[in-house]
């Protein structure tokens, strides 16, 4: 039996490795493969890995397993140092739904990107990207310890900034794409400091230790409160950037500037939720702690009150679907905040699949709106909901504009984050500017005169 | 050029500005200035309704050439495709050598052999140039290529090994000569031992000297340079600060906010208020939250408010203090204008042509804009420089340079200046060329400073503009010449036949002796005049050679607003010229009206229901319920990705349920008279539409009587097929360009179905007989509609056909069925994701799934090809295989009166529609980028208006990089035929078409009605065209001729075994 679930695990995750090995490498070496076949290449990988997880999920439930972990060992050990990179995947209740979820989506949007990317000059990268993308999901999805979900997190914003500048002959879809992986690396170096920290609390970073080897949802932490409050704070502003919670949902409808499936998936669908799903799989550790629960509780519902009110005054369909997602994400944290754990999974769930479908079809929009004017005989209300209109009227202004400016979250980020990175920069250059002088004598050119 | 006045040194910038000190402008500068810029804005309106036009509109007074360099210049968009697709297509053979040639030899006229120096005549000079690339770059990008590639020590690879040894062996010649005259240089001179490499070097090296001496006692060359406008081009310029973004940022949301019509759930407060007072109101809050920008600019509307400003007054005080003066101004308005060309046309259609849209503009909006724009660039700018000062907080850049005071000094003078050329970039030019036309180093020595001036002048009048204008000639006429020749191999045309006893029912007696005028005729097409449907004649005439086809603009000449059962508003069904002026209503039948009734309820409870779950999944609570069910839109969306056809034939079947009732008719007819207007059956509809509802007998009768007559149909077979057309695909915002053009966007279907009721009515036939046209009992015209996506075809009010009539129907069912097919099949040899090898039945299915298909980009390849137009008898181009690239419009030049009365009003319609259709495509293929708007793939639906590229974008207008990749871009060819004397007095009589003519925004030509002799226009007259001897290729039939093919195809003769 152990064999087989074995087996099985090792074609969800190893199918999706050899695409990558496979495209990454012909890609590498210039011989890119037609695209009728990297077409089936995705296809038949996708279908094997969701054929296995479902194999896995029928075991599971006929022998009443509820958790299988293949451990593949350690990938570095170095041990004086005491440092080890420990590579485990984890099969639960958690886990195999999120990947089954993953498969169905990702297959999907496989196949609709094959059409309808079809002859376009950044084909064979979005495919390269697309499963990068897919094996950085399963890794975060299936890992048992924080280095690997890590790894898993790394591969996703890697891919999703790249796919955010796919066009990359216009200029902004570089610039945001450049913004959404700045982001991205606030929250991975918050994701790396609470992964030192675990190790150095608990001296591993293997979830299952850590709750005393008992199956998701059950088991409770042996941290101090001290440790899992730190660690749980920085594991908050990992979530916050990585979902796009307050202060940094303005990168989410930036990031719709790839082609429209890569933004369905990606960043409307998948990506999204990693956040959620980091605070779900540690959602043991900080049981016990109501700070975290209560600030987790705060972060989700300032979120979906913000994106809520954000999203109504969008006039694009992309913008305002994006922040309908930041808004069920919100949501989402705050069941996890609550304990409601099965219930911010189904959530997470049916919010990927009708985000991806909404996302889909929204080129589609004006022949929607035509056929449901025609079906009601009129123009459509927008539904402004009864308690704006009651507002008086130079409230309602502010409180427009604060919407139509995002909340100003992208300028504060620039504000209190960037201004400064760049000052620093300025006055190093200039540093190096007179050192050089100094070194050159006068003749050193300062700059081009314009 | 001639509008650039000549280079002004800064001291004489500085002495103007002396004499010119800042003025305040007065309104009605602003207003002509406004007015100016409107033109250049693009003139797309809603995207809902998409009407192909000229993109250059706005310079149709101009010759085509110069009004895509003035373009150019306005909008930086290219002109022609770039030289080295030119190039490509030559090698490919799609532009022959001698194509480049005549073009040349035309264009130069008497002054191509004038010598230039050398004994090399300006032809050749040119030709050498046209024929092989001349690079050219930066400075530092040459003294790169010169020291780090072999261009100094190889000749070019184009250079042929004869010219190469001829320069060789002049420099060897020379050498001998002059041993002691040696020229100086860095390598010693080769003697008679040294191998030819060693020579080759030594004598580029000595070119290339004496290129930069020739080089350097020329004058000043200019280069084709766009010139900076504005204040934000030398700030960007200069520091790389781009000041536009984050003032396109905001202008991109609170337009979007503006214009919304009705999709942001939460909409702009008290929207009905002017542009500008809307902002102020906005943007005059102050929060600790902004950026200092913000701040700024909040300070400035508080200063407006203070002083009480209106729009204008705001504007002028803008450009006081942004130091505007009086020269430039338009320049300057134009491009602050063009900085969001998208958005701000939209705010002028919404202003000006949009009464028919939820929330247009009020008038003065666009004035409005400006003022707002020009609020928000200052505020931009200023903080711009305060951040420049911080930055370079160095003793050494001094304090105030970058001040306004300072950048609209430079401004004014980078108004007025150009980029000039450099010695490097000249003397690499000259280098080029002499190498490919043979001059040795020791011949150019002798050149004097004037012949290297004249020299230099003749290189830069063949810049790459003027190269890529002569290319674009040769590429055109490789069509041309093709098109035309095939046209005259047709055969002649029969001799016009005797005058008819009478207009009586003789011409119609079918069962008579079938001579070659009264041969049977098995059924008759008409359909629209659109390239698409070159095909599906073709095909129908295939497979059956007694059918005959039609074509004729596709609201056949039936102009109305039409609602049809399920609809909720009228839309005009005619081109967009037209106002129409009757309402036409689609209801039920008697029987069915309760049942309908029922459906329209059912309809009216689920489209709420719908809409409710839409909006409900964007907000808080409802959005929570929905995506926590979510997991339920897995099954539709892997079932409309992975079998879009099956998913869409069940949701169809579903659908039946609620779908309105096929039993209806069409409310045709004016049932009451005027006065009781009140007591119409249409209790919904506007009091305009119950005034003018339906049409009286005399009108039907007129428009039967007119299209018939322009069509030349006078013989009528037992049953008449006239198909409108349309085109439906997913996931596909521009839809409706796919549509009818002649129906303003529109699906022609309900036109088509209005026509033949009106001709099978019994009133309106005796009426027509009257008037001299009989139109036979037997016969009938079923009103049809084609899909040109699907390839589908609906046929209307069969049930009405006589009995005695089933059997021809049937019969004729089967072969429009298998045409279908066939033309599927042929459209399939396209599609990349098609193979090629597909079986007609097999391609019909694959494009019924691609216009169901929610992931296909290119559902059809709508005008794409286009690029000929014939005006005349179907005769004179049947048989023809054109490749799906004509409009064929149907014209009996021999029932034609004197006046040419049919030919006019057919002209008038049809060269501005084609001309539009054919140079948008033009334009949008050119410059996917500017012109067009880029690649489908990240489009994105804004304020239900238009598409924006990404996240936020300027709004996208012109035609998709999927919709045109096919597309060769050039002129459309008008062939009319009828005789150059009778086009050139329609010609003058119709200043409208004259001008699309004279300026040459389309080519002509003329086939005579009697015979196959082709002239073709030139500069105000016809010119005889001599076939060339070339034979045309010839199949059995279509399918042979584009069997596995997928590129374009030439044209080719069928049915011939």
């Amino acid at each position: 039996m152990v064999s087989v679930m074995n087996c099985l695990a090792a074609i969800v995750l190893g199918c999706p490795i050899l695409t990558l090995l496979i495209l990454g490498f012909t890609g590498l070496v210039q011989r890119p493969l037609p695209e009728r076949l990297v077409d089936r290449l995705t296809k038949f990988h996708v279908a094997m890995g969701l054929v296995a997880t479902l194999g896995i999920l029928g075991i599971m439930i006929g022998t009443n397993h509820s958790m299988e972990v293949l451990d593949l060992g350690n990938f570095v050990e170095i041990g004086q140092e005491h440092f080890h990179f420990h590579l485990e995947f984890i099969f639960d209740r958690l886990s195999v739904p999120m990947v089954l979820m993953t498969f169905v989506l990702v297959g999907v949007i496989g196949s609709f990107a094959n059409v309808y990317l079809q002859g376009d000059a950044g084909y064979y990268r979005f495919f390269v990207c697309f499963s990068i993308f897919l094996v950085g999901l399963l890794f975060a999805f299936l890992a048992g310890t924080i280095e690997t979900l890590f790894l898993g997190w790394e591969l996703v914003g890697l891919s999703s900034a790249l796919l955010i500048a796919y066009f990359h002959e216009r200029k902004s879809p570089v610039e945001n794409g450049l913004r959404v992986w700045g982001i991205y690396r606030v929250a991975d170096a918050a994701f790396l400091m609470a992964a030192l920290m675990m190790h150095h609390w608990t001296d591993q970073g293997e979830f299952l230790r850590m709750v005393n080897d008992q199956p998701w949802p059950q088991g409770a932490s042996h941290l101090d409160p001290w440790a899992s409050l730190w660690v749980g704070l920085l594991l908050l502003i990992a979530a916050a950037g990585k979902s796009g919670l307050i202060p940094f949902s303005g990168w989410l409808p930036r990031a719709m500037e790839g082609p429209t499936p890569s933004s369905a998936v990606f960043y409307g669908a998948l990506s999204i939720h990693l956040g959620a799903y980091l605070l779900l799989r540690l959602a043991p550790i900080f049981a016990d702690s109501l700070v975290i629960r209560v600030l987790m509780f705060a972060l989700g519902a300032l979120t979906a009150i913000y994106a809520a009110m954000t999203s109504r005054v969008q006039t694009d369909i992309k913008s305002a679907l994006a922040f309908s997602s930041v808004c069920q994400v919100g949501i989402i944290v705050m069941e996890i905040a609550l304990g409601f754990w099965y219930l911010a999974l189904v959530h997470i769930i049916g919010h990927a699949f009708l985000r991806s479908l909404q996302l889909l079809r929204a080129p589609t929009l004006l022949r929607d709106y035509r056929t449901l004017e025609n079906a009601i005989g009129g123009r459509l209300a927008n539904g402004q909901p009864a308690w704006i209109s009651q507002m008086a009227n130079h409230r309602q202004i502010q409180w427009y504009r604060f919407a139509l400016e995002r909340g100003y979250m992208d300028s504060m980020i620039d504000q209190a984050l960037l201004e400064p990175f760049r000052k620093l920069f300025k006055a190093f250059e200039r540093m190096e500017n007179d050192w050089l002088r100094w070194l050159d004598g006068p003749s050193w050119p300062r700059r081009k005169d314009p | 050029m001639e509008d650039h006045p000549g280079p002004d040194t800064y001291q004489d910038i500085e002495q103007k500005k002396l004499n010119t000190t800042t003025v305040a402008f007065s309104p009605e500068q602003v207003h002509h200035a406004i007015e100016h810029a409107i033109h250049y804005l693009p003139s797309q309106g809603p995207i809902a309704v998409f009407v192909h036009h000229n993109t250059l509109h706005a310079f149709e007074h101009l010759p085509f050439e110069l009004a895509v360099i003035e373009g150019w210049k306005k909008y930086g968009a290219e002109p022609y495709l770039s030289e080295d697709r030119y190039r490509q297509e030559f090698f490919r053979g799609r532009i022959a050598q001698q194509d480049i040639e005549q073009v040349l030899t035309m264009d130069l006229a008497h002054c191509a052999d004038e010598p230039i120096v050398l004994g090399t005549t300006r032809y050749e000079l040119r030709l050498a140039m046209l024929m092989h690339p001349i690079r050219n770059g930066p400075d530092e990008e040459l003294r790169w290529f010169i020291a780090e590639t072999n261009a100094l020590r190889a000749f070019r690879d184009d250079v042929s090994p004869s010219l190469e040894s001829k320069i060789i062996r002049s420099v060897q010649q020379w050498m001998e000569q002059n041993s002691q005259a040696v020229p100086a240089s860095a390598t010693t001179a080769p003697t008679a031992e040294s191998g030819a490499e060693q020579w080759k070097s030594w004598t580029l090296e000595w070119l290339h000297r004496v290129c930069i001496t020739g080089a350097s006692v020329v004058g000043e060359v200019l280069n084709d340079a766009i010139p900076v406008r504005r204040h934000r081009d030398i700030v960007l310029g200069s520091h790389g600060i781009d000041c536009d973004v984050r003032v396109n940022e905001q202008l991109i949301r609170f337009l979007g906010s503006a214009t919304d019509q009705g999709f942001a759930q939460w909409g702009l407060p008290d929207r009905d208020r002017p542009l500008f007072k809307l902002f102020q109101e906005l943007y005059g809050i102050r929060s600790v939250f902004q950026p200092n920008w913000l701040k700024e600019l909040s300070d400035l509307i508080a200063q407006d408010r203070a002083a009480d400003r209106s729009s204008i007054e705001s504007i002028i005080h803008s450009l006081k203090s942004l130091g505007l003066r009086e020269y430039g101004l338009d320049d300057f308005i134009d491009s602050t204008l063009l900085s969001l060309p998208g958005w701000t046309g939209m705010i002028w259609q919404l202003e000006t042509n949009a009464e028919w849209t939820p929330r247009p503009f009020r008038s003065g909006s666009l004035e409005d804009y400006l003022a707002i724009r020009l609020l928000l660039d200052r505020a931009s700018l200023r903080s711009a420089l305060g951040q420049i000062a911080e930055l370079e907080s160095q003793p050494s850049v001094q304090q105030g340079s970058l001040s306004m005071e300072r950048l609209s000094q430079d401004l004014q003078f980078h108004q007025r200046r150009n980029v000039r050329q450099t010695v490097d970039q000249r003397a690499f030019i000259l280098f080029q060329v002499a190498q490919l036309l043979g001059w040795s180093p020791n011949e150019l020595e002798s050149l004097s400073t004037p012949q290297w001036q004249n020299l230099m002048d003749e290189i830069s009048a063949c810049g790459t503009m003027e190269r890529r204008r002569l290319l674009h000639l040769a590429y055109e006429r490789h069509y041309r010449i093709e098109a035309l020749d095939a046209i005259a191999s047709q055969p002649p045309p029969p001799p016009p036949p005797p005058p008819l006893p009478g207009p009586g029912p003789a011409s119609t007696n079918l069962e008579s002796q079938p001579s070659e005028s009264q041969r049977p005729i098995s059924f008759q097409v008409i359909t629209c005049i659109d390239d698409r449907e070159e095909s599906f004649r073709r095909v129908l005439e295939e497979i059956d050679p007694s059918i005959e086809t039609f074509g004729a603009a596709g609201f056949f000449s039936v102009p109305m607003y039409f609602r049809s059962s399920s609809d909720a508003h009228y839309i005009p069904l005619c081109p967009v010229v037209i106002k129409p002026k009757h309402f036409v209503d689609e209801i039920g039948q008697l029987s069915k009206q309760e049942l309908q009734k029922r459906q329209a309820e059912a309809r009216r409870v689920l489209g709420h229901a719908s809409h409710r779950l839409h909006m409900g999944s964007r907000s808080l609570a409802a959005g929570t319920l929905t995506s926590l069910l979510g997991s339920l839109a897995s099954l539709p969306m892997v079932a409309r990705v992975l079998a879009p056809r099956l998913t869409s034939r069940i949701r169809e079947l579903v659908a039946q349920v609620v779908k309105p009732n096929q039993a209806t008719l069409l409310l045709i007819e004016r049932i009451w008279p005027e006065t009781k207007a009140d007591a119409g059956p249409a209790e919904s509809a506007a009091p305009e539409a119950k005034l003018n509802q339906g049409f009286t007998l005399e009108e039907m009768a007129n428009m039967v009587q007119r299209l018939l007559g322009d069509l030349g149909l006078h013989r009528f077979a037992r049953l008449v097929y006239i198909f409108g057309h349309g085109s439906s695909s997913l996931n596909n915002p521009h839809e409706s360009a796919y549509n009818c053009g002649a129906c303003g966007g529109g699906r022609g279907g309900p036109n088509a179905r209005a026509f033949a009721m009106m001709a099978n009515d019994y009133r309106v036939r005796k009426i027509l007989e009257t008037r001299g046209l009989v139109i036979p009992e037997s016969t009938w015209f079923v009103g049809g509609y084609h899909n040109t996506c699907t390839d589908s075809v609906e046929f209307f009010d069969i049930d009405r056909l006589a009995p005695s009539c089933h059997m021809d129907f049937l019969r004729a069912q089967a072969v429009i069925d298998q045409a279908r097919e066939r033309n599927a099949s042929e459209r399939c040899r396209r599609f990349t994701s098609a193979s090629l090898g597909l079986k007609p039945t097999e391609a019909l299915r694959h494009v019924e799934a691609r216009g169901e298909d929610l992931a296909q980009a290119r559902p059809e390849y709508n005008h794409a090809t286009n690029a000929v137009c014939f005006v005349g008898r179907r005769l004179r181009t049947r048989g023809l295989f054109m490749d799906r690239r004509s409009f064929l419009t149907s014209y009996d030049p021999t029932t034609d009166g004197p006046g040419s009365e049919i030919l006019t009003r057919i002209l008038q319609a049809v060269i501005p529609v084609c001309a539009g259709i054919s140079l948008e495509y033009y334009f949008s293929t050119v410059d996917n980028a500017i012109y067009g708007c880029g690649s489908k793939l990240p489009h994105n639906i804004t304020s239900l208006l238009g598409v924006m590229e990404g996240a936020a974008s300027d709004l996208r207008t012109g035609l998709s990089q999927q919709m045109v990749e096919i597309h060769e871009p050039m002129r459309i060819l008008f062939v009319i035929e009828s005789t150059p004397k009778a086009v050139l007095e329609i010609l003058a009589r119709n200043p409208v078409l004259d001008r699309f003519v004279s300026n040459r925004w389309v080519q002509l030509a003329t086939l005579a009605p009697d015979s196959n002799r082709i002239e073709v226009y030139q500069d105000g007259g016809f010119v005889d065209y001599q076939p060339t001897s070339i034979s045309i290729r010839v199949f059995t039939d279509s399918y042979a001729c584009y069997h596995h093919q997928r590129d374009h195809l030439s044209f080719a003769r069928l049915g011939v075994q």
